[in-house]
């Protein structure tokens, strides 16, 4: 039985309104709640998606002897069709294999965010900034021209995980995991702002030198902020991958993974996982509309239609830094205790004994 | 006979350092790294190629253009962007994603200008190049004489500036002190606006003079930007000299690295270009954060002599 039309758009601009959403809240934690202005999260994109295009794949050849003296990279289509044919006829295998390759990608995530954000994680934020940049930059310089890692320009497929799954139902069953880990990471996220960490993390962003006097550790929590969102931003890019069952390191750029997650965060609301949230969802479903209509301007105009989407989204982002610099939805005061709630406590306290006195 | 990879190396570092040392300059009045520099070099390399294959006149002669192009796109970005986010009180961080926006913004229109050429003159507007339109002295092409000799002019004409005229002096003191110049009757604002025309007409010549030896592309101010950053880091990011000796340091370490390191172990690495200023800025920030012109050199050869 196959899906109607409408339900396969519906689900394809889930799945990526869920990509670019966990990829939002990671920068969200990183900008919003700390203020590391990380203009490399292509890094840690690009690195979740290298590393489920260059490692499982090879790991699961070797544990199932399909290598057979052949090349990961040349003989990659016959490498991955017999993998394949494994996966298919094993769900339980192929449910390991996507959760261990998400696992394996988010500590690459990680590594590289400690290795990227080290030269510059004691200096200004500005100086973290430009090192973040130019390392993604890097990192895509080695994807585009080391073969052996992900097939470089042409890129490579990769052994499918929702294999086991016949016709259509694949990338409505893909869509659930990822709106499902898009849930755990928003809860997640949504934990850390809440808690005392998150209160750190804010106290640091408004004023490093009074969160310094209360012996608040900030390259140790800007490192371990930019490590936690670099292996989320990971999962978001191996998810990505796993969803088109392909790797290509062209797919990878600094406006589509460092631009666009920016307009997102800001646009919804810095600060707030749910305006990153609702950032990612406009953002999205926006690109989908308008090139869904891109075609009607085509025969109007000389040069190539994206150009004035770029254009679009740099005005946009200018005006929102000027006229509302909160984005859509604002920050919200730190939840605390509500007053009958604190009351309960407060008498609980003083009917225990002397306790309250101490304090 | 002047060895080809010297010369390839002189000509690059020459047009490094003039993008270095302007991205300094504003980085010294604003405090914004200014992530959209390399796109007013992009945009004059395109005035250079509309006068040459449209009007069939020498990349030279669009140095002046070129120069007006890049510093009304730099003094734009200041007087509309940053000007009103910096009265709303945004912070640095704020500003630095704004010139994020802006790069993009260049590059969308540096796109549907090369488009558009292309539709209506049938030029090619992407990886082109327009040696042929340069001249030739002592057996090298114009441009390995022209780059260093307007690197070397614009170092000695920026020293000047700040040093001997009072508008120069009341830059520098308004990069020193804002509040206080503010308060002497410095025009702050107007010191900080001729920082950015100055900053980006300075891009603006070296993209003008680029067709002529580089591979032009769209995409040029934004690959070369993390070689600007490298630069203007090594040189202590606030020092336009240490950004212009940064310029020349990471020019010559690029081309002449990978030429080297090509011969030395194969032209596979030649695409690994970018990899040299990046090591060079780490190592930088790692052990000489504020630069070259940030070590205490007086001191080192005090103690060591």
């Amino acid at each position: 039985m196959p899906l109607p039309i409408a339900a396969v758009f519906l689900i394809d601009l889930l799945a990526f309104i869920g990509i670019f959403a966990i990829i939002a809240l990671s920068l969200n934690l990183e900008f919003g709640y700390m203020g590391i202005p990380n203009f490399g999260k292509l890094l840690a994109v690009a690195g979740g998606a290298f590393f489920v295009g260059a490692i499982p794949g090879r790991v699961l050849a070797y544990v199932f002897g399909v290598m057979n003296g052949l090349d990961y990279i040349r003989d990659n289509l016959k490498i991955v069709g017999s993998l394949n044919q494994i996966l298919s006829s094993n769900p339980a295998l192929s449910i390991a294999y996507l959760i261990l390759s998400l696992i394996g990608a988010a500590l690459a995530g990680a590594i590289l965010g400690y290795i990227a954000s080290y030269p510059a994680i004691r200096l200004r934020e500005d100086y973290l900034a430009i090192t973040l940049l130019a390392m993604a930059e890097i990192l895509r310089t080695i994807g585009y021209n080391w073969p052996d890692l992900i097939g470089g320009t042409k890129g490579i497929p990769i052994p499918d995980p929702f294999r086991w799954i016949s016709g259509e139902f694949r990338i409505l069953v893909a869509t659930i995991i990822i709106l499902a880990t898009l849930g755990a990471v928003l809860a997640y996220v949504e934990l850390v702002s809440r808690s005392p960490l998150g209160r750190v993390l804010r106290a640091i962003r408004d004023n490093e030198l009074s969160a310094e006097t209360y012996g608040k550790d900030i390259v140790k929590f800007r490192m371990k902020t930019l490590m936690v969102g670099s292996a989320i931003a990971a999962i978001g890019g191996a998810l990505y991958s796993f969803w088109t069952a392909s790797v290509t390191a062209a797919g990878f750029h600094r406006v589509t993974h460092t631009f666009w997650p920016w307009v997102m965060v800001i646009v919804g609301g810095a600060a707030n996982n749910f305006g990153a949230l609702v950032g990612a969802g406009i953002f999205v479903t926006l690109r989908k509309i308008i090139s869904f209509y891109k075609s009607y301007f085509e025969p109007y105009v000389p040069f190539d239609v994206v150009w004035l989407e770029y254009l679009f989204l740099g005005l946009a982002l200018i005006i929102v830094l000027m006229y509302r610099p909160e984005g859509l939805i604002p920050e919200k005061p730190t939840r605390t205790l509500s007053p009958d709630n604190l009351q309960r406590i407060i008498s609980k306290i003083r009917g225990g004994g002397g306790a309250s006195k101490e304090g | 006979m002047f060895p080809p990879l010297l010369r390839d190396a002189v000509i690059f570092a020459s047009l490094l350092s003039m993008l270095s040392t302007g991205l300094t300059l504003t980085y010294m009045t604003t405090k914004v790294p200014n992530f959209a520099h390399g796109d007013f070099a992009t945009i004059s390399m395109y005035t250079s190629l509309i006068l040459a294959e449209i009007f069939g006149l020498s990349p030279y002669l669009g140095i002046p253009l070129g120069f007006l192009v890049g510093s009304l796109t730099a003094l734009l970005l200041y007087i509309s962007v940053l000007k009103p986010l910096l009265d709303r009180g945004a912070n640095y961080i704020i500003l630095m994603i704004a010139t994020i926006a802006y790069d993009m913004i260049l590059i969308s229109v540096i796109n549907i200008l090369a488009d558009s050429l292309t539709y209506a003159y049938k030029i090619a507007t992407r990886l082109f190049i327009l040696k042929s339109y340069d001249f030739s002295i002592f057996g090298l092409p114009g441009i390995a004489v022209v780059a260093p000799l307007i690197a070397v002019v614009m170092v000695v004409a920026l020293y000047l500036f700040l040093n001997r005229t009072r508008f120069g002096i009341a830059m520098r003191a308004a990069i020193e002190n804002p509040s206080l110049a503010g308060v002497v009757g410095i025009n702050v604002n107007l010191t900080y606006a001729v920082s950015w025309f100055i900053s980006g007409g300075l891009a603006g010549i070296a993209g003008s003079l680029m067709p002529l030896w580089l591979m032009c592309n769209p995409d040029l101010g934004m690959r070369l930007i993390v070689s600007v950053f490298a630069a203007s880091i090594v040189g202590g990011l606030t020092n336009i000299y240490g950004a212009f000796i940064g310029g020349l340091l990471i020019g010559f370490a690029e081309v002449l690295g990978t030429g080297y390191l090509s011969i030395i172990v194969g032209s596979w690495v030649i695409p690994y270009r970018p990899i040299i200023p990046l090591v060079i800025m780490s190592l930088t920030l790692l052990f000489a954060p504020k630069g070259l012109t940030g070590i205490a050199w007086r001191e080192i050869f005090k103690r060591g002599g």
